[in-house]
């Protein structure tokens, strides 16, 4: 089990590193930042670089220290100490543990208990706490913002800021009722925390980064490309792009083609911006539509509205997208 | 609807205060303090956020500035440069594309001696990919403008106060530069400097102007018997800027307890008589990285243009340095060296370093102690300058194989 004593301890010489998975709207952001602003140390805050959308997974990341020249790097976290999850449907969508050393912890806002979450994420060499952070929102909040109260988790099991240091930085962010409403959440949650240690302390003095890991080995070489830097759809060699992203966990629509209606006039084809309406080769030598590929249509609307015939309509989409709400005050 | 990060300049900043924001947003709170006249810009990643949050400052009313929507950077470059010739105190952001599509217009704000300001969130431009992310685009073209360079937020933040004062006090173009997203959009603590410091350190100063009181021609054509003199006065006044950016830096230092220098260094009495150079946020990474390879320096850039090569010499001299590892976020397809290295080896060229300099981190690839303990276990056998002097690193040559690492 960690002490306060140690981490304090393990801060003057290192660095300790988080991450935060949650989806675009969530408020992943804002809980990173707070936890460099409660933390008493130097810490500094990265998003995981790139376009974010209402709805789609992000990774915020942070790194903390007394060292002032630790945190001066501005590296990217490769081997965060402790991981929180604010979504629990991002369990299966994105690994959630990489780079976790072992001992390290995984804290999810689940209503599943640790050995569930343990089987869906594969590790055993980690520790898992878990927190039913929704309901305390709901209850407390009254809406479904989960980021602060996570954060009650992540004291209970990591000590890197007190309570006291929490709430100071939430008071200074948010304002009145607001701030009050978080804080008495985030105390429920300290105490709602179900731990499940499974007696490993991460080794903080090493940085579980792999040697080269950020040129991505497996991915096409300088050697291998096309001259123009094309990626042709026929072709299936690189998984760049749009093409490794679920883009389709990011609307909040669900695009239904209907072949009855459809004339085949490819328009749709030509304006989506993802290759996402589908079409294939017939037996007459020519290419039909054939449907929409849901893993990756972002419900941008585009084919719906120039289909001449109607023969794309939309439906609101059930699943995880669906409940994200906006952030208070607006994320990055 | 306003932008949380931006409250804390909606008041009267009375005294220091330590905050906590992104890049962009300390951006605009320190333009904001300098207190524009116009702000122009057009939104680009990963700019946006600079403009987003003067355009909430002007729209709460704390800032009384025009803030003009245009419909591209070089209607954004050309705005800013005719409001700032017309005596107005003026800002623009770009990144980019944006940067490129300024060119046209780039030239002029020197030309007329406009002390305009522009902050560039640096990001590669498009070739052979889309890329939204970080490299140096702002080194491959120069008309001239002053640039200086940021490591982290805070520096930032400064540097938009600092560049007003330079910008002033040379009556030259500043732009100045920090990385795109890693700074941009990273949240590190920052401490702000008080509204009265700001307005002491940046007065407005009288100048030329275009004014109906006295017509003229800005900008008019000339023949072959007038145009080399224009441009040998230009570089003639270019000569004083470093001194006023040094005067800027020591005045802004006194005010705030935050100095810098034209050139930062590191480390450099070292036993194997090597340094780093380089300039921006992977200052930072070294600087950590070094925490654990004492044996090493770093040269840090923080004034690229004009580029202040006599301050250079003198420092490789002072320490006997005698190796440098150059890195650098832009490539040379063309030339012997990419545009910051062949600064660098210019200003070199009387004394006898040796150098390498590496191609890293183009398009936003991450910059690890892999590319510093490599960098530096391979000038230990670097003798001389025969051969190839940049290379690329942390590039993959096929699937299973990284260009000149062995794993
Ligand atoms: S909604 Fe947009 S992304 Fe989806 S299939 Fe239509 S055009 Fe493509
Ligand atoms: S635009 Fe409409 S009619 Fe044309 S191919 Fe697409 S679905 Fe069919």
């Amino acid at each position: 089990m960690l002490t306060p004593e140690h981490i304090k301890e393990i801060l003057n010489d290192y660095t300790i590193n988080l991450r935060f998975h949650a989806r675009g709207g969530q408020g992943g952001v804002t809980a990173s930042n707070l936890c460099v602003e409660a933390f008493y140390g130097y810490g500094v805050c990265q998003p995981k670089f790139g376009a974010e959308r209402m709805g789609s997974p992000t990774e915020s990341y942070v790194r903390l220290s007394a060292n002032a020249d630790l945190v001066r790097s501005n590296e990217q976290v490769y081997g965060p100490q402790f991981v929180s999850v604010l979504d629990p449907s991002l369990l299966t969508e994105v690994d959630v543990t990489a780079g976790i050393p072992k001992g390290g912890w995984l804290i999810v806002n689940t209503e599943m208990d640790q050995l569930t979450v343990q089987d869906a994420v594969q590790r055993k060499d980690i520790n898992i706490a878990t927190i039913d952070a929704t309901r305390i929102a709901l209850d407390v909040l009254g809406r479904n913002i989960t980021n602060t109260i996570i954060l009650g988790a992540l004291i209970r099991v990591s000590y890197l800021f007190t309570f006291e240091e929490l709430s100071d930085a939430i008071m200074k962010r948010f304002k009145g009722e607001v701030a009050g409403k978080n804080i008495q959440a985030i105390k429920q949650a300290i105490e709602e925390t179900c731990v499940y240690d499974i007696g490993i302390e991460p080794d903080f003095t090493v940085d579980s980064k792999i040697p080269w890991q950020q040129v991505s080995l497996g991915l096409p070489g300088y050697k291998d490309l096309d001259k123009a830097g094309v990626w042709y759809c026929d072709e299936d060699i690189i998984p760049v792009g749009s093409d490794q992203v679920n883009t389709g966990s990011w609307g909040e629509w669900e695009i239904i083609w209907d072949e009855e209606t459809c004339t085949n006039c490819t328009q749709c084809w030509f304006i989506c911006p993802d290759f996402a309406t589908i079409r294939k080769l017939g037996d007459d030598g020519k290419y039909h539509m054939s449907g929409i590929d849901i893993l990756h249509c972002k419900a941008c609307l585009n084919c719906l509205n120039i289909c001449p015939v109607q023969a794309i309509s939309k439906r609101p989409k059930q699943g995880p997208a669906a409940c994200a709400l906006p952030e208070e005050g607006g994320g990055n | 609807m306003s932008i949380e990060p931006m409250k804390i300049f909606f008041k009267e900043i009375k005294e220091p205060i330590e905050t906590a924001m992104i890049g962009n947003y300390a951006v605009a709170g320190g333009v904001t303090q300098t207190d524009p006249d116009v702000v122009c810009a057009f939104p680009i990643t990963p700019q946006t956020q600079s403009v987003e949050g003067l355009s909430d400052v002007v729209h709460q009313g704390r800032l009384k500035a025009a803030f003009v929507n245009v419909e591209s950077e070089l209607a954004a470059i050309s705005y800013s440069t005719a409001a700032c010739a017309a005596g107005a105190r003026t800002f623009t952001a770009t990144a980019s594309q944006g940067y490129l599509l300024m060119s046209e217009a780039l030239p002029m704000a020197v030309g007329w001696r406009v002390p305009l300001t522009m902050m560039i969130s640096a990001r590669a431009f498009n070739s052979p990919n889309l890329s939204i992310w970080n490299s140096w685009e702002y080194v491959i073209t120069d008309y001239g403008w002053n640039c200086i360079v940021s490591e982290n937020v805070q520096e930032t933040y400064d540097a938009a106060i600092l560049s007003v004062m330079i910008s002033d006090n040379s009556l030259f173009p500043t732009m100045f530069v920090h990385d795109g997203f890693i700074i941009s959009h990273s949240v590190q603590k920052l401490w702000l400097t008080p509204d009265e410091v700001v307005r002491k350190l940046t007065p407005r100063k009288p100048r030329h102007t275009i004014t109906p009181e006295r017509p003229g021609v800005w900008g008019g054509i000339v023949t072959p018997s007038f145009f080399m003199e224009g441009r040998m006065n230009l570089d003639v006044a270019k000569k004083s800027v470093l001194n006023i950016m040094k005067n800027s830096f020591d005045e802004y230092g006194k005010a705030t307890g935050r100095h810098y220098n034209l050139i930062e260094t590191y480390n450099l009495d070292n036993s194997s008589k090597t340094a780093f150079i380089t300039m921006g946020s992977m200052c930072g990474n070294i600087i950590s990285w070094m925490t654990k390879n004492k044996d090493i320096g770093l040269i840090k850039i923080r004034a690229y243009r004009p580029f202040p090569y006599e301050e250079l010499q003198k420092i490789v001299q002072e320490h006997n340095i005698e190796k440098l590892i150059i890195l650098e976020k832009s490539d040379a397809l063309n030339n012997l060296l990419p545009p910051f290295s062949t600064s660098i080896a210019t200003a070199l060229y009387p004394l006898n370093t040796i150098f390498r300099s590496y191609i890293v981190g183009l398009g936003g690839r991450d910059v690890t102690r892999d590319e510093f303990d490599i960098t530096k276990r391979k000038m230990e056998s670097v003798k001389d300058m025969k051969g190839q002097l940049y290379t690329y690193l942390g590039v993959r040559e096929t699937k299973d194989k990284i260009f000149e690492v062995d794993r």
